[in-house]
């Protein structure tokens, strides 16, 4: 048989598929893992039910040499254990992509994709199970096989092999080479031969850290000092508490799981008046459950991180898909008027960032800081640069030790200032007692019901969102500044909107992109991004526009503010952004002509 | 002198139990020499929820129903801290029950201290988890807080006090103290405190308790005992009261908290002391 070996040139787009427990996730991240070693970008990312086994499970990997953010529009090589994941991906196909299929259980009908789709059908299962009784294993003969089409040598397959389960117990590594080997054979029988070692792919090897939104959010707050989290299991948020439980250990910091989030976010208010840097993780109805508590923050300044992974919803929603549409619960949800900022991280280096900066703002502004996410910054994986740890400070805001008490004739923990911040303590500060209410209090914390103050305490509380302009996280102008066609998109839109830029770019059509990282307060910048554009194309994962919404209150209504929206839980793909911009473009000269 | 807060003048009416609570509580505080500095007390809502007020330490009013996920947070954050957290049978058994249940469960060095007055005193008078039926319309039997407590595994401190009985209140509120002050977890003390302005029951409660104590046959080491004696006497239509169960289990901080000398509060979270540990960290993102 003839042998057609595929090579990354630019950028190539593979996607393991099949049930969930196949362990096509495996594979990706076992091809990630070589791509990343010849010095290509990575990026990849996962769909999977709410369930361990069964339901459609796949992973896409995606390797550049150039630096990419999202998924790109076309799969070049598929890797299916059944016809469910070809069909799943037979949409983004690439004409001239190669599938390789589990025949086991009869090979895949042609005439399922175009007829320029190459076609390798072997019967992983049935190998497997007859060679060495468990199916589990036959996602490392795939490997085998897709390595050898990528052209990738034996040897540094095996190593990638034994890296993975070395410090697995030994029947299981062994296992997996031997399915490794008969997925050599096989892919030998179908003419994939061994590459050398020497591949022609190698580019200028300089190592990059591989990381999701989650770890690079997780490391944030980890170096700005958070040494308290309490959580509640949540899809995709439970990552956040599993990372700092796996980190805390060595840095005297201590992660609670709760029995509810109503608990969870109390605990961590509890832990925060008693000086440790807090912060919860949630998502979707966990949200929900700690609304109350978000206002607390915000009544009796306390300082709290939350980090909301939105997923999509109402309800339970689709659990493991992606949404942008608790926007308008972050700004305003709770009851009553209490002041937050909320941040929206783009890139993953964004995640580090606004994870290291948001406990510094939570403590110097005494309120709750949001950081809100999305399902796919959240767990997509992204190669980059080393992050800068020299740059970043610790601001403890105005914390007072029992020297500085010392110089006071009165403490008050909400004494009336200037710029809304009062100074405060920690328990066990000598002569620095406390009450803390989220009832309306006077400067000393005890309750009052007095108009005059109650007016005095409201402004007080909201002048903070003025006085922290200063050193919020400003977000970024992308692409051709002097063009009149403007992007505006947060989370993972941002890398599928540069990409969707160029591809206009090669129809003709500059553009640029404002990505903010404040919403709340929203940044000024947009506005006057908004004044330098003839059309806006806000890009949002969600159905009714919130980001969208967001701006026009604070701006009024752009003359040409077109929205561009996905709720279906799927990312979006740059050539349909791109697509839909030429669209509405043509539209509106139609009616202009 | 730095002037703090002055400890407020109690807003309950004359004669609530709740004035009791607060007398034994400051009498345990003096008489464990604990240094008011090192005390945060964790109110609820409710007129239970201000006694926090009253008193020279440290405050903290949480939210309706979530007086012990806040003490747990503040226990975890710095163990040296002495922490009492106060509230309401409404509070404690209605609200937030999922989160007692999970304290014991937890075992943390905390004090709680539930004034049960059978009834919603702040909201005016309507029934609560323990009132009986017939109260303002209950239709359900109340519930006990102390078989809870007996019902889980790891619960080391089990008491109840008679606001009308303050010598025995300062003595079980003594021993609760000593009990968290020690590290030895949760001590778990329902006051009889009632509400005379909703449900006033001095006089009901001073005949109908049963004290323990002074039971020379109790043995409150002894759990099949104590629940025996607590259904027998509720079965009899008595309330028990004294020290009615105790043992010993870790606590939630020793099990918890990796630095005992310092808490997640106590860290130092400067850049430079940690650099070598973050880089580290970073490393294992290279793959
Ligand atoms: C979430 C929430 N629901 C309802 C209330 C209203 N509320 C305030 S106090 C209270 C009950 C108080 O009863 P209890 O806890 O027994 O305290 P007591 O006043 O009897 O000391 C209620 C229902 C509230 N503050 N928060
Ligand atoms: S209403 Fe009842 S519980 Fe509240 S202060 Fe008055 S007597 Fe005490
Ligand atoms: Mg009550």
């Amino acid at each position: 048989m003839e042998s057609s070996r595929t090579t990354v040139d630019e950028d190539i787009c593979i996607m393991v598929g099949g049930q969930g427990g196949d362990g096509s996730l495996t594979v990706t991240a076992l091809l990630a893992g070589l791509f990343r070693r010849r010095g290509l970008n990575v990026y990849s990312s996962r769909n999977v039910l709410s369930r361990i086994k069964g339901g459609h499970a796949d992973g896409v990997v995606r390797a550049s040499r150039n630096n990419i953010k999202c998924l790109g529009d076309h799969v070049k090589v598929v890797v299916a254990f059944d016809e469910e994941a070809v069909l799943a991906t037979k949409d983004d196909l690439d004409p001239n992509a190669t599938i390789i299929f589990d025949s086991s259980a009869g090979e895949l009908d042609p005439k399922l994709v175009d007829n320029t789709v190459k076609i390798y059908n072997i019967p992983f299962t049935k190998l497997i199970l007859a060679e060495i009784r468990r199916e589990l294993f036959k996602n490392s003969a795939s490997f085998a096989v897709v390595g050898r089409l990528l052209g990738f040598p034996d040897e540094e397959m095996l190593q990638s092999l034994n890296s993975r389960y070395g410090a697995k117990a030994a029947p299981i590594l062994e296992n997996n080479i031997r399915a490794f080997k008969i997925g050599l054979e096989w892919a030998g029988k179908n003419g994939l031969t061994a590459a050398d070692s020497t591949s022609p792919n190698t580019v200028d090897v300089k190592q990059k850290l591989l990381m999701t939104g989650n770890e690079a959010v997780s490391y944030g707050l980890l170096v700005g000092g958070v040494r308290f989290f309490a959580g509640y299991p949540i899809t995709p948020a439970t990552d956040v508490m599993e990372y700092l439980q796996k980190w805390f250990p060595k840095f005297g910091g201590v992660v609670k799981q709760a029995e509810d989030e109503l608990s969870a976010i109390n605990m961590a208010l509890g832990a925060a008046l008693a000086g440790a840097r807090s912060v919860i993780a949630t998502s979707g109805p966990g949200l929900s459950l700690i609304h109350e508590g978000m206002g607390q923050a915000g009544a009796a300044e306390i300082p709290l991180v939350i980090v909301d992974t939105q997923r999509a919803g109402p309800s339970t929603g689709l659990p493991t898909k992606i949404e942008q549409s608790d926007l308008q619960t972050l700004v305003y949800g709770g009851h009553g008027e209490f002041p937050r900022f909320v941040l929206t991280p783009g890139s993953v280096e964004d995640c580090f960032n606004i994870g290291r900066l948001a406990p510094n703002l939570a403590e110097m502004y005494q309120l709750p800081v949001i950081i809100a996410m999305d399902l796919g910054i959240c767990q997509n994986t992204v190669t980059i640069e080393s992050l800068d740890l020299h740059s970043g400070k610790i601001d403890r805001g105005k914390r007072l030790t029992a020297e500085d008490l010392a110089k006071m004739p009165v403490y008050g923990r909400y004494s009336f200032t200037d710029d809304g911040v009062s100074p405060y303590t920690v328990p066990s500060t000598e002569n620095g007692r406390f009450l803390i209410t989220g009832n309306e209090h006077n400067e000393f914390g005890h309750v009052n019901t007095d108009k005059l103050n109650r007016v005095k305490m409201m402004e007080k509380r909201s002048i903070k969102m003025k006085s922290a302009l200063k050193d919020l996280p400003r977000g970024t102008v992308y692409g051709d500044e002097s063009s009149k066609i403007g992007f505006i998109g947060i989370g993972s839109t941002y890398g599928v909107i540069l990409e969707a830029m160029g591809l206009l770019a090669k129809e003709g059509v500059s553009s640029k992109y404002y990505k903010p990282l404040t919403i709340l307060p929203l940044e000024d910048a947009i506005g006057s991004f908004l004044d330098g554009c003839d059309e806006v194309y806000v890009v949002e994962q969600n159905q009714s526009g919130q980001l969208s919404n967001l701006i026009t209150l604070k701006f009024g209504r752009h003359k040409q503010l077109h929205n561009i929206l996905r709720f279906d839980g799927n990312l979006f793909r740059p050539r349909e952004i791109s697509q839909r911009v030429l669209q509405i473009r043509e539209k509106q000269s139609a009616i202009v002509h | 002198m730095t002037q703090v807060f002055e400890p407020a003048k109690p807003i309950w009416c004359a004669g609530c139990g709740d004035f009791g609570v607060q007398a034994s509580l400051q009498k345990a505080l003096s008489e464990t020499g604990t240094n008011l500095n090192d005390v945060v007390i964790v109110a609820g809502i409710g007129c239970s929820g201000t006694i926090q007020n009253n008193i020279p330490t440290y405050g903290y009013h949480s939210l309706h129903g979530r007086t012990l996920p806040s003490a747990i947070g503040v226990k975890l954050a710095n163990p040296k801290l002495t922490v009492i957290a106060a509230g309401g049978d409404g509070d404690g058994y209605a609200i937030g029950m999922g989160h007692l249940i999970h304290t014991f469960k937890r075992n943390p060095s905390i004090l709680y201290i539930i004034m049960n007055n059978e009834t919603y005193g702040l909201t005016k008078g309507q029934y609560s988890p323990t009132s009986n039926p017939g109260f303002e319309g209950n239709v359900e039997n109340g519930m006990d807080g102390i078989l809870v407590g007996l019902g889980v595994p790891s619960t080391t401190f089990l008491a109840r006090g008679f606001a009308g009985a303050p010598a025995q209140l300062t003595r079980l509120l003594t021993d609760g103290l000593t009990h968290v002050q020690s590290g030895k977890g949760f001590a778990f003390v329902e006051v009889l405190s009632p509400c005379v302005t909703y449900n006033d029951t001095y006089k009901l409660w001073k005949n109908i308790t049963y004290d323990v104590d002074s039971d020379t046959n109790f043995n409150p080491r002894d759990k099949i005992g104590s629940y025996t004696t607590v259904i027998n006497k509720r079965e009899e239509g008595k309330i028990p009261i004294g020290l009615i169960y105790s043992a010993d289990h870790p606590s939630l901080e020793q099990v918890s908290v990796d630095d005992q000398e310092k808490g997640p509060a106590l860290q130092d979270i400067s850049l430079a002391s940690n650099m070598d540990r973050y880089e580290a960290v970073m490393k294992t993102f290279l793959g």
